[in-house]
This record gives structure tokens, sequence and C-alpha cells, in this order.
């Protein structure tokens, strides 16, 4: 702990252990913190002074690695970018709502993971440009302005904070979901792409775009400031012109 | 369904618990008549509660701005036949893909029914506002 004043905070943590109990429960620890301290590093704090049967995900520490989500007084948010000082009051913490509980604050993530593949997420070319190719004249160029058009959607860390500020990916876990979305939208603005017919097979379902009814508390949970929300609506253009397309062409 | 890995995407097959791909064309239709309809309501309503229900009674427009001659010559026209198609139709399906979202929301229903039930609603309502004012210009 550093020199500022330390003081004394007691944080409430939603424990679920399935090999004792089936019926998850509240339990309450009192730690100390200072100005500094992240949740993140109440966790460890309790993990290694004062419970060691706690568990939860982290890795980065750093807002990179989208480990450390958690529901914090009900709002997902990443326990490395989460401030004790910010709370005046009681500090409840969750695991990420709508996924399945494994084991205290861990998630199963897997139905994310299922539709994060489902958008395909990665550049789709045809006919790429091969890396030793001695007739290929060079690799793939792109403008600051091409690059502009979709870097914004390519901060999302696959945290799944806006899986669980959805409510209607609450309401309906086969819809593909912000985060999904806003990466297949992505790829979609990709210069370098040609994958969009390809995911617009999963976009426009009613479990694709169609399910979003523009809350847009995804948007306001994401710790990269990606507007899953704003992609999703693009999405939605993107899908209505599909549809017309195919209208006319039969 | 079967963990598709990041390499290896999600086929047709994998997803067995509903039909691959079933694309929502109707979807496109209901969000464009949800979205006209909500810059219709914005832009014309407003207006027109300012017209007929404040300055209209305040007297404040000419005594005959709409005596029953001249409104009936208004609505009963062309220009009539497409204030009523934005002010009042693309309205009705705005509110109908509300109402059918909200009952989604608060899981009320089926959505397959309420979208026949909510859609259907504001077709006929418009059918039967448009075909009053087809009917007024044939008179």
């Amino acid at each position: 702990m550093s020199a500022q004043q330390v003081s004394t905070r007691r944080i409430s943590v939603k424990r679920y252990l399935p090999d004792n109990s089936t019926e998850p429960y509240w339990q309450e620890y009192e730690l100390p913190v200072d100005d500094s301290t992240s949740l993140l590093d109440a966790l460890n704090h309790i993990k290694e002074q004062l419970d060691s049967t706690l568990s939860y995900r982290w890795s980065c520490r750093m807002a990179i690695c989208g480990s450390c989500g958690v529901m914090v007084n009900g709002v997902p948010k990443l326990g490395c970018k989460t401030f004790l000082r910010d709370f005046d009051d009681e500090i409840r913490i969750e695991p990420l709502a709508h996924f399945p509980v494994q084991r205290d604050l861990v998630v199963d993530m897997e139905i994310f993971l299922d539709h994060l593949a489902a958008v395909k997420p990665y550049l789709i070319d045809d006919n790429p440009v091969k890396p030793f190719d001695p007739k290929a004249p060079e690799t793939y160029r792109q403008s600051p302005r091409q690059l502009a058009r979709y870097k914004q959607f390519a901060n999302c860390i696959n945290c799944g904070l806006c899986y669980s500020a959805c409510p209607q990916f609450g309401l309906n876990p086969e819809f593909i979901g912000p985060g999904a979305i806003a990466l297949g939208h992505r790829y979609n603005l990709d210069s370098r792409d040609h994958g969009s017919t390809q995911r617009m097979a999963e976009l426009n379902r009613h479990e694709g775009v169609w399910s979003c009814t523009f809350v847009g508390f995804c948007s306001k949970v994401c710790p990269k400031h990606v507007d899953p929300a704003a992609a999703i609506n693009q999405s939605k253009v993107a899908s209505a012109k599909h549809t017309l397309i195919a209208l006319f062409k039969g | 369904m079967t963990k598709p890995t990041m390499n290896t995407p999600s086929t047709d097959s994998q997803r067995t618990n509903q039909p691959p791909h079933h694309q929502a064309y109707d979807e496109s239709l209901w969000w464009g008549l949800f979205s006209a309809g909500g810059v219709c309501f914005a832009v014309l309503l407003p207006s027109a509660i300012l017209f007929f229900a404040v300055l209209l009674p305040l007297g404040w427009l000419p005594a005959d701005a709409l005596s029953h001659e001249r409104a009936s010559r208004l609505l009963f026209s062309v220009p009539g036949f497409l204030f009523v198609g934005a002010a009042v139709c693309l309205p009705l399906f705005h509110a109908a893909h509300r109402l059918r979202h909200g009952m989604f929301d608060l899981i009320l229903g089926r959505d397959t029914t309420n979208k026949k039930l909510m859609y259907g609603a504001a077709a006929l309502l418009s059918l039967l506002a448009l075909g009053l004012v087809v009917a007024g210009m044939f008179r």
C-alpha cells in the first residue's frame, strides 16, 4: 500500500460453491483500501489474505484482456478499471449477468464465443495477397480514412460486459448480441474484407440485428468505447439494403 | 450445439435447434415503417397539434381557416391522402412495433402471434383511414 490514507471498506461478494451448496449466498469482507485500490486489487487481497476459496478471473490488470468483468451494484464493469473510491455506500459484487455461473464470480462465456464465431470475425478474402507470392506487388494497402471507418469497432476486448448489460440477450440467449455484431460490423467495414455476404446470413436474422431494441446500455458499459449499439443499428441499415437487393434480384 | 473454434466457423449443421440461417426479410419492412413513423410523428404531430388544438381554439387563425367546406376540400385530396398516410398510418406502424417489442420485453404472448396482431391492427386501421379519405374523394 502507498503512503496514502488507508481506511477499511466492507464489500459483499455473491458466492456460489456448487460443491458445497446449490444455492448462492452473500459473503462480506472487510479490507484495507486507499484511493488507488481497484476492485481487482480488493479481490486479490481477499484471495491472498482473507479467503483463498474465492474464485474470479483476471489477468492483465489494465483493461486489455477483458477477463475481470463482474457486476458492481448491478452494473457490469471491469474489476481493474473500477476503483473503490468511486463508491460511497455499499459495494455488491456479483458474477456477470445473463451468463451461467460456474463458481463464485466465474461465468461460462461459451455462448458468447459461439455467437462470436458465427459472425466470422476475421478477414475474408477469396483472393488474398499471398505472403511469399513473387508476383504480388505488395501487401494490403489501407488509407487512414479506410482505417478510420472500422477502428472504433476494432477496440473490442471480448469482455462480455455488453452481454450482461443487454436486456434482449437476457431474454433470448440466441440473440447474437452486441459484442459479436460489433465485431462482425468491424470486418464488414474493412476495405480488405469481402465477407459481408457471408456475415449477412447471420446478421439478417431475428436472432441477429433484429433482436436489438436500441436500449443502448451496451455502449454505456463498454470499457473500450466501442459503441456496439451504433454498430448494430448501422448493421440494421445494411441488412435492410441487403433485403431490398435480394427482393429485386429474386 | 457443438463448440465451434475461431478458425473453423460454425456451419449450418451445427445449429440444429433452429432452421439454419433463417433470414428475417420481413424485419427490414417493420423497421423501415417504424423509423419512418417515428420521423413523421416527431415532425408532423407537434405542428398538427399546434394548428388544430392550440391556434384554432384560441381564435388566432381566420375563422374560416378550417370551415367544414375547406377542411373537406383539404382532406379529401391527394395532399390530404399523403398527410393521413404520414400523420396516421406510419405512426400506427411505429406504435405497433413498440408494442410488439414491449410485449416481448414483458414476456407477454408469443412474438409470432404478437407480430401478426400488432402489424395487422396497424394495417387495418391504416386501410380504414386511407379508405375514408379515398371514399371522401369520390363523394
